[in-house]
């Protein structure tokens, strides 16, 4: 069968030696001939050297032997190490192979089979499970052939020795080839039992690291601790007895080899002494003997390798031999271009326990036309949306998109036609504009185009970024990033500038929701280090985290007064944040208003415990340097846990004044002071417009700050600068940095962008507020209609009065069709759904 | 012992000390360990809003509670022939419990009639605060049964006051 078109799960372990690796495997193949040669030299060596040149006294032979010795050990350690270096490189390419193709492989298989499927299964196949077979592979030639010819070699060069004690120490390997793969048998019943326990043990990891926060959420530790050791206690008493049995192989083979030698002496000896064998050929005889050793063994990993890889190969390849339901690419055609039509024939979905999710379905769509699915859940809206997008397959009838059997289409051909939002769309790590182009890319991957021309342009995603609402978001993130010094040249020029215009325009409106740089005022939304210092660090032993350790600045705190108030702030915002959080999880949620990092805590209740017992001037350094940390971190205005005395403000307003005048003599590069002519790198592009610090997160009040910026970046023309790099927001873990509306309309935004021929959202407006909504429906009703099919799964009812058609479900079934006004005459489903039931 | 038995001693007029003092004294909250409400009581922000500024609008689902640190603000129901005044909020009182529990878009708005300050609970904090005291959640439930059922009661204590619509559609303690 031809490689290209055999799926993986099809291909045998073996079919992974010779593919792409002919030419590396013949160069193997020589270099293994010459080193066979390379090995057997020295033992002829051996005896001439013994047997003429030591018995002849013959200098120049000696030095000729040795020197011939010499060259083959020599030569052969160095074809040896090539040997390794062709093995390795074939061994893991083979993985890499494996892994990239089963990859492939998986990603297209119907979801029905990852709904049985953990995605910790899939880690370990494609991690751990492909790594031994991919040792074999790189071992499949060298190793056998090596050791055979060697083994070959020295029995041949044994017989020609003397053959009657060549057939006596060669007559036990024959007994371990009998006892070996009695053993292995054993070994590989074991081994099976291993992948399939490591991969529900995988399984197990993956579902409770996914389901922690019920798990927290419920205190269920106990339980899933419980599941866990009972699995890792199996698997450890398989692997126990499978590495047993493995040792148990490799002892019995070396107690039947280390006989050999035995047999040599007493009967080799016995006949040298009768004069029958040369002392000589004695000598090399069990030189020859002990080199049988080495390659045996060999031989014997060998064979194992094989076994275990084989198992694992052939137990992997078993659980994901499931074909995708779909080709993936047209075949002896280009994909077509659908026109956006439906039509629905009598359509059934069941699934494979018998359940009857679909019955009967019927409608058709013109293209251009927007057909809403409405119905309680469970109705099978949601369904018959998965099967025209090809995502379930539906077992009876027929679905027409664009005239074409959607069961028939290529994948590609939806790719190229189709667009999908679902209801909690999947946003993958990365940057914000990495998912926005998400769909585009796959398309324009497939078209096989040059990626940079097929790419839309900023515009185009400006325009979609407004179109779905989270355009204001990306310009926010951008206003929150942090410039390095060597970027945006131009940009930070205007950015000073337009701090005049701000102030002007907007300052006083502003006024209490930003707190602005003062070099005569505390600033409550600074932490305390910002407070003294009132200034960018420029060298890195003045950063913020560096500041505990740096001498210079400990003295500073000293002389004005600053330790032991700090050192008490410290104490005491440790002791209350201890107090508050001391037993929560380490999420985001809790320890955003908190001085104390998540990592941090638990060195920190143990300084509090120290705390109850010592007064501060008996800490340690190291725990006076930890609650000094805590002290400079302290942010009034965002960590409420304690207040700021009076008092120590004062302190700290004296510090701001006698810093600047110690630094600007001692490190005049030290710090950059706040200065409104100057940007200041430790800042977001936002506080640098401000030249302060926005002190609420308030989202009326944020949308009114972002008025006023916008109006500003418009004026200076940098609203697109500022969008542009707000795209290079990193998302985080399946986007968890942006909420839960914001995933929605990227992942809208990203359909958007593609606008496909034919669009499908299953509740993909569900978390936007109503304006949001709205918004987004109204475009669909101006933009899109009479051009892109949109067939939409909707829940909220508010939104549905302009849809062309209507179609209520329920139980599997459409209930009712026709418009809105039509439905609401009809005083039949939707007009329950919409107004309750009477 | 526990330091928050006694008086916070750093900190003299700290917010942290105040929100946990009005958690304790607010009804929804009433039932829950001093444990929980301390975290409750971190995670509350304080906003002010000038007046005119909306505390939240009819049909956003904004998911805050609110209690009334100092000013006032006028409850307001928009409907398609206008916008009726329902009634003010001030000073000590809280609104906003329901909204903690779940999904619920304003059926009305709050605007502040004069400068205005609140504490302020997300529902997302609420939520996660309760998932990791999942068995206070049944006082949370039993206090927020009671408001509704004092509510009604009271509605129902002057029943001549209502129209006969209203009267038609009471009932709320029955859902």
């Amino acid at each position: 069968m031809d490689k290209a078109n055999t799926p993986i799960v099809k291909r045998s372990l073996f079919s992974w030696v010779f593919a792409d690796n002919i030419k590396l495997q013949i160069l193997l193949v020589f270099i293994i001939i010459f080193t066979v040669f390379a090995r057997v030299l020295p033992l002829e060596m051996q005896k001439r050297i013994v047997n003429e040149a030591i018995k002849l006294r013959k200098i120049d032979l000696l030095l000729l032997y040795c020197g011939v010795y010499l060259a083959a050990v020599v030569a052969a350690s160095g074809l040896k190490y090539l040997i390794n270096i062709i093995q390795t490189l074939i061994s893991q390419r083979a993985t890499a192979g494996m892994r990239k193709e089963l990859y492939h492989h998986i990603l297209t298989l119907p979801l029905t089979f990852f709904r049985r499927t953990q995605p910790g299964t899939v880690v370990n196949a494609l991690v751990s499970e492909l790594a031994i077979p991919g040792n074999f592979v790189g071992m499949a030639v060298a190793v056998p052939l090596t050791n055979v010819l060697t083994l070959l070699a020295f029995a041949a060069y044994l017989f020609w020795l003397n053959s009657f004690l060549a057939a006596v120490s060669l007559s036990i390997y024959p007994l371990v080839l009998f006892l070996v793969p009695l053993l292995q048998k054993r070994v590989n019943r074991l081994n099976r039992k291993r992948v399939d326990t490591s991969r529900e043990l995988s399984s197990r990891i993956a579902e409770s690291i996914t389901g922690i926060h019920e798990i927290q959420g419920n205190g269920a530790y106990g339980i899933e601790t419980r599941r866990f050791n009972g699995l890792v206690d199996k698997l450890y008493k398989i692997r126990l007895v499978w590495q047993l049995y493995r040792f148990g192989i490799k002892t019995a083979n070396n107690f039947f080899t280390s006989l050999g030698p035995f047999l040599v002496f007493i009967l080799g000896g016995y006949l040298a002494i009768k004069g029958r064998l040369e002392l000589g050929a004695l000598v090399a005889f069990l030189s020859a003997q002990e080199k049988l050793y080495n390659p045996w063994k060999e031989l014997i990993e060998f064979y194992q390798v094989y076994q275990d890889g084989s198992v694992s190969y052939k137990r992997t390849m078993q659980y994901f031999d499931t074909i995708s339901e779909y080709a993936l690419e047209p075949v002896g055609r280009e994909p077509y271009e659908l026109d956006g039509s439906l039509e629905i024939k009598h359509v059934s979905y069941v699934t494979d326990d018998g359940i009857k999710l679909l019955d009967d379905i019927n409608l058709s769509l013109n293209p251009g036309e927007h057909l809403a699915l409405v119905g309680f859940s469970g109705s099978g809206k949601s369904t018959l949306a998965l099967c025209i997008g090809q995502l379930y397959n539906y077992t009876e009838g027929n679905l027409l998109l664009g005239s074409k059997e959607v069961s028939e289409l290529s994948k590609k051909d939806l790719v190229y036609n189709l667009g999908f939002v679902s209801q909690s769309p999947f946003i993958f790590d990365g940057t914000l504009k990495d998912n926005l182009l998400y769909s585009c890319l796959a398309k324009i991957n497939g078209a096989g185009t040059d990626e940079k021309d097929a790419l839309p342009t900023l515009d185009d995603m400006i325009e979609v970024l407004q179109q779905a609402g989270i355009f204001v978001d990306v310009l926010r993130f951008g206003l929150n990033t942090v410039l390095m010094h060597d970027q945006h040249g131009d940009l930070i020029a205007m950015i000073i500038r337009m701090r005049d215009n701000f102030q002007r325009d907007f300052g006083a409106e502003l006024a209490d929701y930003v707190e602005f740089f003062n070099e005569d005022k505390y600033l409550y939304h600074s932490s305390v280090v910002e407070n003294l210092t009132f200034g960018a660090p420029n060298l890195e032993s003045f950063a913020d985290h560096n500041l505990p350790e740096n001498k210079y600045f400990l003295d500073f705190l000293k002389e004005a007064d600053l330790t032991r108030p700090l050192l008490g702030l410290g104490a005491e915002l440790s002791k209350q944040t201890v107090d508050i959080l001391g037993n929560l999880p380490p999420d985001e949620i809790f320890f955003e208003q908190s001085p104390i990092a998540p990592d941090e805590l638990n060195a920190y209740k143990e300084l509090v415990e120290r705390l109850k017992k010592n007064k501060l001037h008996q800490l340690s350094d190291d725990d006076r340097k930890k609650l000094l940390k805590q002290a400079l971190r302290f942010t009034p205005g965002k960590h409420k846990m304690v207040g700021l005395p009076p008092m120590l403000e004062q302190l700290i307003l004296e510090g701001r004044a006698l810093f600047k005048e110690n630094i600007s003599i001692d490190y005049p590069d030290a710090v950059s002071f706040y200065d409104i002519s100057h940007y200041i790198f430790s800042e977001t592009i936002l506080n640098n417009i401000f030249f302060g610090k926005t002190k609420t997160t308030n989202p009326q009040i944020q949308e009114k700050i972002n008025q006023s910026i916008i109006q500003l970046l418009i004026a200076e023309d940098l609203l697109e600068t500022i969008v542009e790099i707000g795209m290079h927001f990193q998302v985080g873990t399946r986007g968890g940095k942006l909420s839960g509306g914001q995933r929605q309309k990227l992942a809208i935004a990203r359909a958007f962008l593609k606008s496909p021929k034919i669009m499908i959202m299953d509740e993909a407006t569900s978390a936007l507020d109503n304006k949001s909504q709205a918004r987004i429906q109204n475009l669909l009703d101006l933009r899109w209609k009479g051009r892109n099919t949109l067939i939409a799964v909707v829940h909220r009812l508010d939104i549905i009065k302009n849809f062309d058609k209507i179609a209520v479900m329920k139980a599997g079934q459409i209930a009712e069709m026709g418009t809105y006004d039509e439905l609401i005459d009809r005083k039949g489903m939707l007009h329950e759904l919409v107004h309750g039931k009477k | 012992m526990n330091s928050y038995t006694e008086k916070n001693e750093a900190c003299q007029s700290c917010e942290f000390d105040d929100n946990l003092r009005i958690l304790r004294e607010t009804r929804f909250f009433s039932g829950l360990s001093l444990e929980a409400l301390k975290v409750l009581a971190y995670l509350c922000t304080r906003e002010t809003f000038k007046q005119d500024d909306y505390l939240f609008s009819q049909d956003d689902d904004d998911g805050r509670a609110f209690y009334f640190v100092s000013g006032k603000a006028k409850l307001v129901h928009r409907h398609d022939s206008g916008e009726m005044d329902i009634r003010n909020f001030e000073k000590g009182d809280f609104l906003g419990g329901l909204a903690l529990m779940g999904p619920l878009h304003r059926l009305f708005s709050l605007k502040a009639l004069t400068d205005t300050t609140c504490i302020i609970l997300t529902r997302d904090k609420f939520t996660k605060v309760m998932e990791q005291f999942p068995e206070q959640m049944p006082k949370v439930l039993k206090s927020l049964i009671e408001s509704l059922w004092i509510w009604e009661k009271h509605f129902l204590s002057d029943p001549d006051k209502c129209c006969e619509t209203c009267l038609y559609k009471i009932g709320v303690s029955l859902v």
